[in-house]
């Protein structure tokens, strides 16, 4: 047998129609019958019953053994005319007072001691193969102290049960074909109805990797499938994202990586050009190598970056005491702090639930940044703020020229710089931010960033501590 | 001291061989699992350096082996993977240290000679002293030819570390990462300026230069000449 997912829905459905109206036509034909069927049984009864009170009636009259003899010809004249019916009489001695021809009246029936008229007729089968449907009663007669004689008619029903079987045979023809039909109807009708999937399905053919924009149509298709449309566009919406990320991936890196390459290249051969005294060579290979550093650092920071775009960073969780990471990580920045005369500064205090390795990247890259772009004499100052319940912040500060909002938006994406022009001046290749995004998102947390009025501010969200990790949040000083 | 490396790629095997070489080891390389698994119990080293990635037997196939025969050798894992889990796993399976690639050379070297020592650690000394410079390690006092010089923590700490590993090249992320605790890569041109400032307190007037630059490495506090 055929797994049910694997037949078509035309067929399934047709299959449906088919054997639901032959259902519905077996009942009625089956109540038709009944109801004819009964219809002629109240017929004979009706004949039945009044020539079966005739006879009583002419029994009830016999007063004496004379009137008995003169009863067959009474009988006989008041029963002319029915040729059908067949009429026996049995005396109260046993002796058959009057008997029409063919019915074999059964012995069982004449045995039955009921008085008066029996309202369940009986059917049988005579010798010659007619059959006949017949009542019996015993009657008393006018003669006191004799025993009731029995009276018996009956009528013959061939003649319906020929009706009947014809009448079944065309009513079973036509239920056959009705359900035959349905099922052709049906099958057109629900090829009609699934036009839209066919639409459907054109639709999506069409759809590729360089077609990802392209979305299946709601409007024009029946409400019962715009639903599975509208979850197929998202699923497409989705895809895309991922499709549009992965191919801005690869090209960024391509991009970033072949002037690197290039150069390392170049410099290399012309070394390699003409003989070269040993420190020559040791500077070379140093430059390489220093190259090769950042080049490496920046595949890696890709690479993380590339994982929790696709949600494969997953923070090892822990409570993190942010005072305690920002004044360790103070120290280390302080170091270049220092000699650009930049204050630093930091208040507050808060405990969030995270990878502390993580965090202390976060807010390195978010200082890194800021003494990086602060002027000499400027300030940079730290935030911590743990009054709201669900979550702690943390804000890097510092003094120097306003971002200009055009760029504002777009700092966190990979390898964007304000100045495009600077780009290997600084350590940074452009990542600081994207990597402190995506590991503030990784942590079901956000960045955001402002500058205005010559402050330039990033405020890292992320979300509490669990109240019962017993870690007392301490205050920064410094 | 000798060193069986476990590492199927050829190149970096071979290259990790001749500077291991050069740095004064003996080392026995294998391109798979199952000849380091069979170096491993068989040799007597001092130390194994077994990649993860390895055909046949993957490293911690290798390590469970090793470890059947040799309970106290050091093992060191170069894995490309730097997920979480598989520190974690490496960790219990009882792998001494670790190193993502690509790394560093310099990085390497520092660990395996980090490695080798703490199985012979003796006792903590209480002062070091190279040439005229003394450090006083309970007080945290650094004196040089007898004038005492202010240091703050990180400066002490910073020559400190240069000087318990007199000698050997010291990459920028090895300091920024046992000074400072950044685990992660960093601007490290913070350590070029602690390192200037601390020369500018202990070297600058004095002779001879204790603290080498090496280009492309990293730093060295040694006596000059004994290169």
């Amino acid at each position: 047998m055929r797994l049910r997912g694997q037949k078509s829905i035309t067929f399934r459905l047709t299959l449906l129609f088919a054997s639901a109206s032959t259902v519905v036509l077996l009942l009625l034909g089956f109540l038709i019958g009944r109801s004819v069927e009964e219809h002629f049984e109240e017929q004979d009864m009706e004949v039945l019953s009044g020539k079966l009170e005739l006879a009583r009636h002419a029994l009830e009259k016999v007063h004496s053994k004379k009137d008995l003899d003169s009863l067959p010809q009474q009988l006989d004249d008041s029963l002319i005319g029915h040729h059908a019916l067949e009429v026996l009489v049995v005396g109260p001695d046993g002796r058959t007072l009057f008997a029409t021809g063919g019915a074999d009246f059964p012995q069982a029936l004449l045995d039955r001691q009921i008085l008066g008229v029996s309202t369940h007729p009986t059917v049988w089968k005579s010798k010659q193969g007619t059959l006949f449907r017949g009542l019996v009663a015993r009657t008393r007669t006018g003669i006191d102290g004799v025993p009731p004689a029995v009276v018996a008619v009956a009528t013959d029903i061939s003649h319906h049960q020929h009706f009947m079987s014809s009448f079944r045979t065309t009513l079973w023809s036509v239920v056959i074909l009705a359900a035959l039909a349905t099922g052709v109807l049906g099958w057109a009708a629900v090829r009609r109805g699934l036009a839209p999937l066919q639409a459907i399905k054109r639709e999506a053919a069409g759809i590729t990797a360089h077609r990802l924009n392209a979305r299946l149509p709601t409007d024009s298709i029946p409400t019962e499938l715009a639903d599975l449309a509208e979850t197929l566009n998202e699923m497409l919406a989705r895809l895309e994202g991922s499709f549009r990320r992965l191919s801005d991936f690869s090209s960024d890196l391509a991009h970033e990586l072949r002037t690197p390459v290039s150069n390392l290249l170049t410099q290399t051969q012309v070394t390699l050009s003409k003989v070269r005294t040993a420190d020559d060579y040791r500077d070379i290979l140093a430059s390489n190598v220093e190259e090769f550093e950042r080049l490496s650092r920046m595949i890696a920071d890709m690479l993380f970056l590339a994982k929790s775009e696709n949600d494969l960073i997953i923070p090892n969780r822990e409570p993190v005491d942010l005072a305690l990471e920002v004044e360790g990580l103070l120290e280390y920045h302080g170091v270049l702090a220092e000699e650009k005369h930049i204050t630093l500064e930091c208040s507050g205090s808060g405990i969030v639930w995270g990878d502390r390795l993580m965090i202390r990247r976060a807010i390195s890259n978010l200082l890194s940044n800021a003494v990086r772009h602060t002027p000499d004499g400027g300030r940079v100052t730290v935030r911590m703020d743990d009054s709201d319940q669900r979550v702690a912040k943390l804000a890097v500060e510092n003094t120097g020229d306003t971002i200009p909002a055009e760029h504002m938006g777009r700092l966190f994406d990979r390898f964007y710089r304000v100045d495009t022009s600077r780009q290997y001046l600084g350590e940074g290749a452009g990542l600081g931010l994207a990597i402190t995004r995506s590991i503030a998102r990784a942590h079901d947390g956000e960045i955001l960033g402002r500058s205005d009025h010559g402050i330039t501010a990033f405020e890292l969200i992320l979300p509490f501590g669990p109240p019962k990790s017993g870690v007392v949040a301490h205050s920064c000083r410094k | 001291m000798k060193i069986l490396l476990v590492e199927d790629e050829r190149k970096t095997g071979e290259y990790v061989k001749q500077g291991l070489v050069e740095a004064g080891f003996v080392v026995d390389l294998a391109l798979d699992g199952i000849d380091g698994l069979h170096l491993g119990e068989t040799g007597d080293y001092d130390l194994a350096i077994l990649d993860v990635m390895l055909p046949k037997l993957d490293g911690w196939q290798v390590l469970a082996g090793i470890r059947r025969v040799k309970r106290e050798l050091p093992v060191l894992f170069l894995t490309a993977r730097d997920q979480v889990a598989d520190r974690v796993k490496g960790f219990e399976q009882g792998a001494d240290d670790y190193l993502v690639k690509p790394f560093a050379f310099a990085e390497l070297l520092a660990r395996v000679r980090s490695l080798l020592r703490r199985g012979s650690r003796s006792k903590e000394p209480e002062r070091m002293q190279v040439a005229d410079l003394e450090l006083d390690l309970l007080r945290r006092r650094v004196t040089r030819g007898g004038h005492r010089i202010d240091l703050t923590a990180k400066e002490f700490a910073l020559l400190e570390l240069l000087l318990r590993r007199q000698g050997e090249v010291l990459p920028r992320s090895l300091i920024a990462s046992q000074v400072w605790d950044m685990n992660f890569d960093s601007d490290t041109n913070v350590i070029e300026v602690a390192v200037r400032r601390l020369r500018a307190k202990m070297d600058d007037g004095f002779e001879p230069k204790l603290i080498r630059t090496v280009r492309g490495m990293g730093y060295v506090l040694e006596m000059p000449g004994c290169d």
